[in-house]
């Protein structure tokens, strides 16, 4: 499949189940929330060892949010119902509860309930007050600018992680152009994350390594670098340079959406902008039961 | 499932007992059956027939209609369906509502909606004293649901009250809120004196004239903006003098510290 000169493969990304949330962060601005949801997501790019995927999801205008106040939306992704509480709490008590004015909600309300403010509660030493309001319990925790209201709890559900584009480009200035253009599109959209720096992975993947201890190493197939050095490449000589977007969604259809816009914008740029291909990464089908096929998506795409 | 009515003959002479009598109980009965019912009259039982005409409805809803001043115990540990007094009611109305609705459409008695746990208690005219309080000698009183009283309120509003919202769109006696352990009353109309007298943690809302406040409350230094836009949002609905509330700025007044409490008096500006 050709479009405006940029090769689709016709390969499929392979996605997996994960565990997400989304909390609702406000506070006195949206610079405030946003210094909150910027540090709450922070080093939480891959849950190869950061514990979880998180990202800035939107930001939500006042009249939405339940306080009134300015607030952003972060989702958390990780691989297990238990890791994702344990993240949940260390980074809301590390970087919401320390941050001036805000306040953090559940922003999904079907689902498991795990733990919100239920135990950065106890920061209040005893002078945490909890209340009940429309049948959810928030919690006052007071602190040096007033008080930390918290809800108490906030709803688990199944999310779909590790969805991919992978940007064959003929250098590096039209690989980052394809990738921020991709990045932008996607971000327009609902109920997904592109979790690593600016929404870009440089540094691909695929599972082991020749290192026993190492369970991903570098994606030596797509590796400008290694063309003619290794048994198997998948690059030609005129593509120099591959970005990665990597997103997480609440649903299997959000990750579909958002993949679809990233080729879209892709695609706009073309082959003049430099992009050649656009492929994706899998594990040969084994590894998770979500699988996008680019073709299947480009098939109900208007470009 | 079926509703009835039942129409009150004429005022009873003595008390009635109406425990019992509630929408999901009566659900599966006839007429025949349900004129059969054994209430308390004094110290007697007697058929329900005795003192009310039973029709059939074609609604789910449980309709008492007539003078039932001296009914008590209407939706007794109710725990769902819609009762609806169409008049006064006597005591204990609603004392341990768990989960339905229920409307009165005149005044209650004392002790209205307490130890009520779940649904909505809405009571058109006025409440006697105790209401949404604790039975004598028990530790906790209303623990839930949300109670609306459209009239007055008599003494010891709230006593010993431990969760849920309960509203009064008119005045309160003496000693709102005494010994309260926690939840939400709000109150648009004046209070009598003593408000909050030995209350441990909760708040009250005064979106009326301000109370009297007892020497054992500290005036607050910090707002609670966020917890204020929460609260008031969600009495909001309610209408009234509530509906505006999110836009009014607040004084609060922490205590009882007598009590070594923690509650608020929320002083709407």
């Amino acid at each position: 499949m050709n479009r405006n000169g940029v090769v689709i493969d016709e390969t499929f990304a392979e996605a997996f189940p994960m565990k997400a949330t989304r909390l609702v962060i406000t506070a006195h601005n949206i610079e405030w929330a946003r210094h909150a949801a910027v540090a709450a997501t922070g080093f939480a790019t891959s849950v190869i060892a950061c514990g979880c995927e998180a990202g800035i999801e939107r930001e939500i205008p006042p009249g939405e949010t339940p306080d009134g106040r300015p607030g952003i939306a972060v989702l958390i992704f990780s691989m297990s119902g238990k890791e994702l509480a344990k993240q949940i709490e260390r980074r809301v008590g590390q970087c919401v509860l320390t941050c001036p004015t805000t306040a953090v909600y559940a922003g999904i309300d079907e689902g498991e309930a795990v733990a919100l403010g239920k135990n950065l509660r106890f920061f209040g030493d005893g002078w945490q007050i909890s209340k009940m309001i429309a049948g959810k319990r928030y919690w006052r925790v007071p602190v040096m600018d007033g008080e930390f209201v918290a809800q108490e709890t906030t709803a688990v559900v199944k999310g779909v992680g590790g969805g991919n584009l992978l940007l064959l480009a003929r250098d590096t200035d039209a690989a980052l152009a394809a990738a921020e253009a991709a990045v932008a599109a996607m971000k327009k959209l609902p109920n997904v994350i592109m979790p690593f720096p600016g929404g870009v992975v440089r540094s691909g993947s695929k599972v082991g390594s020749k290192y026993p201890a190492l369970g991903a190493s570098t994606n030596d197939a797509f590796c400008p670098t290694l063309v003619g050095l290794v048994p198997k490449t998948e690059l030609t000589s005129e593509t120099r340079c591959v970005m990665e977007i990597v997103i997480d969604g609440l649903t299997e259809a959000d990750v579909g959406a958002a993949m679809r816009v990233g080729m879209e914008a892709g695609i706009a740029l073309g082959a003049a902008g430099g992009l050649l291909r656009i492929s994706a990464g899998n594990y040969g089908g084994k590894l998770g039961p979500f699988h996008f096929h680019l073709h299947k998506l480009m098939a109900g795409s208007a470009a | 499932m079926s509703g009835f009515t039942l129409k009150a003959r004429a005022p009873a002479p003595l008390r009635l007992d109406l425990r019992g009598i509630t929408p999901v109980a009566l659900a599966t009965l006839s007429a025949a059956e349900v004129e059969r019912l054994e209430i308390g009259h004094g110290n007697a039982l007697v058929p329900l027939a005795e003192f009310f005409q039973v029709e059939s409805r074609s609604d789910d809803t449980l309709l008492l209609a007539g003078d039932l001043s001296r009914g008590d115990r209407i939706g007794w540990q109710m725990d769902g369906g819609t009762l609806i007094v169409d008049g006064a009611a006597g005591d204990y109305v609603g004392a341990g509502l768990r989960a339905g609705e229920i409307t009165v459409k005149g005044d209650a008695g004392a002790l209205a909606a307490c130890e009520m746990a779940g649904g909505t208690l809405r009571i058109s005219g006025s409440v006697g004293d105790f209401a949404a309080s604790t039975l004598p000698g028990s530790m906790d009183g209303m623990r839930g649901g949300t109670l609306i009283v459209g009239g007055n309120a008599g003494a010891r509003f709230g006593d010993r009250m431990r969760r849920g919202s309960a509203l009064v769109f008119g005045d309160v006696g003496d000693f709102l809120a005494s010994r309260m352990v926690a939840g939400t009353i709000a109150l648009a109309g004046r209070a009598g004196a003593h408000a909050g007298y030995g209350m441990r943690r909760g708040s009250v809302v005064f979106a009326g004239p301000a109370p009297g406040v007892s020497p054992t409350f500290v005036p607050a230094v910090a707002g609670a903006p966020v917890f204020w836009q929460l609260l008031a949002r969600d009495l909001a609905p309610h209408g009234g003098l509530f509906a505006t509330l999110a836009s009014r700025g607040i004084d609060r007044q922490l205590g009882d510290v007598a009590a070594g409490g923690k509650g608020e008096l929320i002083l709407v500006r």
